[in-house]
């Protein structure tokens, strides 16, 4: 997505310098299960450490660990060569270890520059009296956080309440928070995976001045095609291993075989060559006006049985909504969306799925998946109106047939439907999504982002599912930030932006960096 | 991935399993800790004779409860049941009073008449409340604590805040005191109505999509689940059972009372959530419900035999909704 953004030449970090933080063979255990086994690293002055590894392969308690909001079963972690004790995340923090994790720390109703300051807020009147009372200096909160964005390039308002951010802003605003404070260490755990590319540009010239004065940076991520942007050297895990570190422009392919122990053919299955007739259609389709979204009007597209055509796009250019449009979730104004010919003017996703059509949300949490119940449940839910387990009464021995056989299309282990969607790890989650979306008898698919946020061997999986699907003769509209799965899948590319679509690529004449042209 | 939690992708140790469901094994220890206690503490607990009670005064909190859970599936919340009890027991009676003195020598026809009229009005009760969750998106809490205030003024202003006489003796010779096999017919009704509940939330699709509502709306809305039918239905279906437990108790008393519901929105509350029944919804057992309605009523039953008082009933059903909250807490 960015690797014509970014052009950058390897730095090689500072070899010979003590290792700012090291661990010596950390461990974490429950039970009788390592999630962390044995793991000895050095993080380097001035160096960006990748940690890479599958969704449950210890990357996570690793640097949960180093950040001190979980504790070492065995193991010690070293700063400049002696021992420290990070029991706490304020130990850590006092250490100068701060870490900023997927999960934010942000309280949603308040402003960016309150969310900022928060614990340390600017005073306001005479030192004398600020140690008496503590009234809050509003303004003064507000220009340390308008300093601290305009430092680092961000675009935020620090009077904005974070509630009504995009995720994006709001990982901003907790990278912000980090960086009050220099920080001798920075974790960083998938920062990008909500960033636009605007601000992924302004986070990488922010790691590389922190670089320069040797701030020690541990960098997880599942994108590959940043690491070579970005990093210095990588480190492999797997299984609560450590596998290997290796330099950060180590080939793709190589480095997934590291990750997951096995040996790759190909990344992308090839797409079938014999399309059908089309069965999904937009002619003309404009949507109601929406603060923060770019206007969509006019558009036309087609996807024919069997193919799979890809929207591509920043974040923002309205690739999403036009998506959700589809199933019914924006309002067509003018225009009209037809499946197999016919017109579908659906009032609730019920009529839409009723039409063999589908919509895979991009935000499986809040979107797709009820977390408390079992895979099993979410997985047939739909299923239940729409598919080969339909009744009013629940068949759970049919269920169970039809599950298995769809776990294993997502490659899902069957032996663990009856657990909670909450305990699996987001590649697992993911690949829950996507079975909900075979469980009924669909011809049309609309995916959103089926693969944000997931490891690589989720990644693989999900898309020898969508060859699958496509190879039976569904009809697949895919919108996706990651231009390289695209490229990889679709046999034709639609180009967004600011609502528009600027560009069609048939799949002869990708070219990278002709598609990335048009995004801008 | 938050750093506290790991979720790995592997089966977790049992002591692990033990802490997560701490709250679903509460319960069970609780019920023979109080069974252990009161025993020791008041000689006739155990009798045959005080546990029939026992098990007949549960009868009313245990429909109840039943209706709370299902909204509770949902996500939601029903203050209103206390009063809805009220008013069904209000209008059931004055149509039972008015049709029998109109007909004396059917007493069936009145039963009848008033059996249908407190069940509509339950249900109505109920889609009001549904379609103010719903249709205008007011959150059950206030949704539903309004209609309470207003189904209870309402069943004050019908009844002149007196009893109402005139039923056909009829109706508690049957539903109040009569017996079928040896057992009370309001506990075969209750047994009835726990069956069709399990029946409905385990094997029914309807009950799944329950769950799947109170899961997460947005995912079942996007998966076909028309979820604002599910929660209106919910909501009808609680507002059914408050009414056949009104019906019941009008049965057992003889009269049209307006004061007969006041505890049974937090009794009913407390029953579900000391069962494990999330107050996020999407999670709920009906069979734990009945244990936890037993619970309540067995400390009260307790705490009377040891001469506690009547007034510490409510210190003990408070103390233990906020001690299985306790336990709720992540």
């Amino acid at each position: 997505m960015m690797s014509h953004a970014v052009a950058r030449t390897q730095q090689a970090a500072p070899s010979a310098a003590v290792p700012t933080l090291s661990t010596v063979g950390l461990t974490k255990r429950y039970g009788q299960h390592a999630a962390l086994d044995s793991v000895s690293l050095d993080f380097l002055p001035g160096e960006v450490h990748v940690l890479f590894g599958e969704n449950g392969a210890g990357k996570s308690t690793l640097i949960s660990m180093i950040a001190g909001a979980n504790t070492p079963t065995e193991g010690r972690v070293l700063m400049d060569g002696r021992e420290v004790a990070l029991g706490s995340v304020s130990a850590a923090r006092a250490h100068g270890v701060r870490a900023v994790f997927q999960e934010f720390s942000l309280i949603p109703w308040m402003t960016v520059a309150e969310n900022i300051t928060l614990g340390e807020e600017p005073l306001a009147g005479p030192a004398p009296l600020q140690r008496v009372v503590g009234f809050l200096s509003k303004s003064g909160a507000t220009a340390e956080a308008r300093r601290l964005i305009d430092d680092l390039g961000f675009e935020l308002d620090p009077r904005a309440t974070v509630a009504s951010l995009t995720r994006g802003k709001q990982q901003m605003v907790e990278i912000c928070k980090a960086m009050r404070v220099r920080p001798r260490v920075l974790i960083l755990d998938e920062p990008t995976a909500s960033l636009s590319e605007h601000d992924a540009r302004a986070l990488f010239r922010l790691i590389r001045r922190l670089q320069d004065q040797g701030t020690a940076i541990i960098y997880v991520t599942h994108r590959m095609h940043e690491i070579p942007l970005i990093g210095n050297r990588l480190s492999v895990l797997r299984d609560g291993r450590f596998i290997a570190t290796v330099p950060a422009d180590t080939h793709e392919d190589r480095l997934i075989e590291l990750m997951t122990g096995r040996n790759m053919e190909k990344v992308y299955p090839r797409p079938r060559a014999d399309l059908g007739d089309v069965r999904l259609e937009l002619r003309g389709v404009s949507l109601d006006h929406k603060p923060g979204v770019p206007d969509i009007e006019g558009i036309d597209l087609a996807v024919r049985a069997g193919e799979i055509v890809g929207i591509a796009g920043l974040v923002g250019c309205g690739k999403s909504n036009l998506a959700q449009a589809c199933f019914g979730l924006r309002r067509i104004v003018s225009g009209e969306v037809l499946v197999d010919g016919v017109p579908l003017v659906p009032r609730h996703p019920a009529d839409a799925i009723g039409r063999g059509l589908w919509y895979l949300p991009s935000d499986r949490k809040n979107d797709g998946l009820a977390l408390e119940l079992t895979a099993h449940e979410n997985m047939i839910l739909s299923g239940l109106r729409f598919g080969a387990s339909r009744g009013e009464m629940l068949k759970p021995r049919r269920e169970a047939r039809q599950l298995s056989q769809v776990s294993r299309m997502v490659e899902f282990d069957g032996r663990r439907l009856g657990e909670p969607v909450a305990r699996f790890s987001g590649g697992n989650q993911q690949k829950i999504l996507l079975a909900k979306s075979l469980v009924q008898d669909v011809k049309v698919y609309v995916f959103d982002e089926p693969t944000v946020g997931v490891d690589i061997g989720a990644c693989l999986a999900i898309y020898r599912c969508l060859a699958d699907l496509s190879a039976r003769g569904a009809a697949i509209l895919l919108v996706s930030s990651n231009l390289p799965e695209l490229m990889g899948l679709t046999h034709r590319m639609l180009v967004m932006s600011g609502g528009d679509i600027v560009a069609e690529f048939d799949r002869a004449d990708y070219d990278e960096h002709r598609i990335l042209e048009q995004f801008f | 991935m938050s750093a506290a939690q790991t979720n790995t992708d592997r089966p977790r140790p049992a002591m692990l399993w033990l802490s997560e469901n701490r709250q679903i094994l509460a319960l069970p220890v609780m019920f023979v800790v109080a069974l252990l206690v009161f025993a020791a503490a008041a000689p006739n607990f155990l009798s045959t004779d005080n546990l029939t009670n026992v098990a007949r005064q549960s009868v009313y909190l245990l429909i109840v409860a039943l209706g709370q859970l299902i909204v509770m599936i949902t996500g939601g919340l029903d203050l209103s049941v206390g009063s809805n009890v009220s008013l069904t027991s209000v209008v059931s009676a004055m149509v039972m009073a008015t049709v029998f003195a109109g007909n004396p020598d059917a007493p069936w026809l009145a039963l009848w008449s008033g059996l249908v009229a407190g069940m509509a009005i339950g249900i109505a009760v109920g889609l009001v409340n549904g379609l103010g969750v719903t249709l205008l998106r007011i959150h059950p809490f206030m949704m539903t604590l309004g209609m309470s205030s207003i189904v209870f003024g309402l069943t004050l202003f019908i009844s002149g805040g007196v009893p109402i006489y005139g039923i056909p003796p009829l109706h508690g010779e049957i539903f109040g005191f009569g017996r079928i096999f040896g057992l009370p017919i309001p506990a075969i009704v209750a047994l009835f109505l726990v069956v069709l509940a399990y029946a409905t939330l385990q094997w029914t699709r309807f009950g799944r999509h329950l769950y799947a509502t109170g899961g997460n709306n947005r995912a079942a809305a996007l998966s076909g689940v028309r979820t604002d039918r599910v929660t209106v239905v919910a909501y009808m279906m609680c507002g059914l059972l408050a009414a056949l437990s009104g019906l019941l108790l009008t049965a057992r008393l003889g009269t049209g009372e307006a004061n007969i519901g006041g505890t049974l929105p937090l009794e009913s509350i407390a029953a579900c959530v000391i069962s494990g029944v999330s107050l996020a919804g999407g999670r709920g057992r009906t069979l734990m419900v009945v244990l936890g309605t037993l619970l309540i009523v067995l400390v009260q039953n307790g705490l009377n035999l040891m001469q506690v008082g009547a007034y510490a009933q409510f210190v003990a059903t408070g103390a233990i909704l906020i001690f299985a909250m306790a336990l709720a807490r992540n």
